[in-house]
């Protein structure tokens, strides 16, 4: 029996609430702005896809717990048993703490304050695997319950744009010169951050059947392996990519063709898209050339750690209301990126199952195969 | 994930003992795995520096853990076809992130070479190309997640084995590396 989604919350650039994240990403509308929240001064690139203020990322982080908790009608006694696996780059106050207070500020320190805020008593585990750390912990709370070890987890991610990581992707020359997101498309310049929290809650389907909780999408299916090719680039051919797609198809006994949306990593990168592309069409044969695709970066920003369980969070969400999202900024077609690209506004369809799969540095890669409810 | 390694994994994760190679074999024994092999950094007082990584500057974290997993690897003789690497540290690489904070606070550059090292999938990644391990590649914040994610990984069918190392950078800087894989009959177990 397929490990089912009851509860999603999300905070983004589009404001608060997982139907705002939908509402965004439907639109096509990219939320890119300049940089207020920290001085920007010196660096070739100045936007991103921010909230206003400065929020805090563990009350952030707590509020979505909660919310997906509410949505999930989880009350007290129910979650008290749930694990939390919090995908995070970190402490954000890690970096400029005095050395003996380093400790408390631990990536597995601030999941545990945020357990314990949201009064979830189970196993606690901090993931910090870049950009796939979230959708690795949702793969994971999907095994961990299909192997009948756990009732229900809750995931949560999050990142804030915060001046650090922004220095280090400009000094990379990562960060789109055009202010612009344009997954797969001729003329992309590269990523843009983005503001990100997320949280779902993933429960075995008689957990929640026996509560009568809201199922909103099955998880049958999940994968996640490695290029063994390089430090940080992809390998061009997407074998890790294509053997993630591929573990995933199988486990459920889904057919490619079978696979009515993926949500892409999309980073907006030149060679990231094409070696994403052929993973694609790797890991979904045939399929891959009429597959709608879109990555919703292009909207929402990359949100680092935190992007996999938003994107997850769209896919279901999109699945639910019978729109694919917009993949904006695009262009036009590059030759390298051969995909039925959603570019010209949402999409109506209802596909049965949707692929969201995510990329990262070190060869890592993941996917997820998402039923609808 | 059994509460059991959760505990015991505190010990190592919070103590400053040098001697930590057969602590995390241990807890690996704990959570229902074989070792194949360990390795470590420093083995020995020959061990002053570990040695550098082309690519790699500023910190010691990611040559810690790159050669205290090849020594790791290197015993182990033959690997699987998917070998998983779960790379654990309480704190990732709080050099690198301590001088990026630095040079973002004071107005200094930040070189290109950084941008590569900021999450600990880099590191994995080297280690995973140079000895083309294919299984998942997952960083978390302790020894015990990391120990009941490799036990996860080869029950679910996702990983034959799996490396899981430990990397603390602090005085003095250590790693620790097993290579885990299923019990199988014969094992004792």
């Amino acid at each position: 029996m397929s490990p089912v989604v009851t509860g999603v919350a999300a905070v983004s650039a589009f404001g608060r609430g997982a139907d705002a994240l939908l509402a965004g990403a439907l639109a096509g509308t990219p939320a890119f702005r300049p940089v207020e929240r920290f001085d920007v001064t010196g660096r070739r690139v100045g936007v991103a896809a921010t909230m206003a203020g400065s929020p805090d990322l563990g009350t952030e982080l707590a509020g979505a717990v909660d919310d997906a908790c509410a949505d999930a009608e989880l009350t007290g006694p129910a979650r008290a048993g749930s694990a939390l696996l919090l995908a995070v780059h970190g402490d954000p106050a890690l970096a400029r703490a005095a050395e003996a207070d380093r400790p408390r500020h631990s990536a597995d320190a601030l999941a545990h304050r945020i357990a314990d805020a949201c009064g979830l008593s189970g196993p606690v585990r901090a993931y910090t695997s870049a950009c796939v750390a979230a959708s690795t912990a949702v793969a994971d709370a999907a095994a961990t319950i299909a192997l009948g070890r756990a009732e229900r987890i809750v995931v949560a991610a999050g990142y804030l744009v915060e001046p650090d990581q922004f220095a280090l992707f400009d000094a990379g020359r990562a960060l789109a010169t055009d202010g612009r997101v344009r997954p797969f498309s001729d003329g992309r310049t590269g990523l843009l951050l983005g503001d990100g929290i997320a949280a779902i809650v993933v429960e075995s389907a008689d957990a929640a059947r026996g509560r009568g909780a809201p199922v909103l999408a099955r998880i049958p299916g999940w994968g996640r392996a490695g290029d063994a090719y390089h430090v940080v680039q992809p390998r061009p051919d997407g074998a890790g990519l294509s053997a993630a797609i591929r573990g995933a198809l199988d486990r459920a006994g889904v057919a490619a063709g079978d696979v009515g949306y993926v949500n892409a990593h999309g980073s907006g990168t030149p060679q990231s898209d094409a070696a994403e592309t052929a993973g694609l069409y790797a890991g979904l044969g045939d399929a891959a050339a009429g597959v709608p695709v879109s990555s919703t970066k292009s909207t929402h920003g990359q949100a680092l750690e935190a992007s996999g369980l938003l994107e997850l969070v769209i896919t279901i969400l999109a699945l639910r209301a019978g729109r694919l999202p917009v993949n904006a900024g695009f262009l036009g077609r590059d030759a390298q990126c051969p995909l039925d690209v959603i570019s010209d506004g949402p999409r109506a369809a209802s596909p049965a199952y949707a692929l969201s799969v995510n990329s990262a540095f070190g060869g890592a890669h993941t996917a997820l195969l998402v039923g609808a409810a | 994930m059994t509460a059991e390694v959760l505990l015991t994994a505190g010990a190592t994760a919070g103590s400053g003992a040098v001697e930590a190679p057969p602590t995390l074999a241990e807890q690996a024994a704990a959570a229902g795995l074989a070792v194949r092999a360990t390795g470590a950094w420093p083995e020995s007082t020959v061990d002053t520096k570990p040695p550098g990584l082309p690519g790699f500057v500023v910190s010691t974290f990611s040559p810690l853990v790159a050669e205290a997993a090849s020594r790791c690897l290197t015993r182990a003789g033959d690997l699987a076809e998917r070998t998983a690497i779960v790379l654990c540290s309480p704190l990732g690489d709080v050099t690198s992130a301590v001088h990026v904070a630095h040079a973002v606070d004071t107005g200094a550059r930040v070189g290109p070479l950084l941008f590569f090292q900021s999450v600990p999938n880099a590191v994995a990644g080297h280690l995973a190309a140079q000895w083309g391990l294919t299984g998942p590649v997952a960083c978390l914040g302790s020894a015990a997640g990391g120990l009941d994610l490799a036990a996860l990984l080869i029950a679910d069918g996702s990983a034959d084995e799996a490396l899981v190392v430990l990397a603390q950078q602090g005085e003095p800087d250590r790693a620790t590396a097993v290579l885990v894989a299923p019990v199988t009959e014969g094992d004792g177990s």
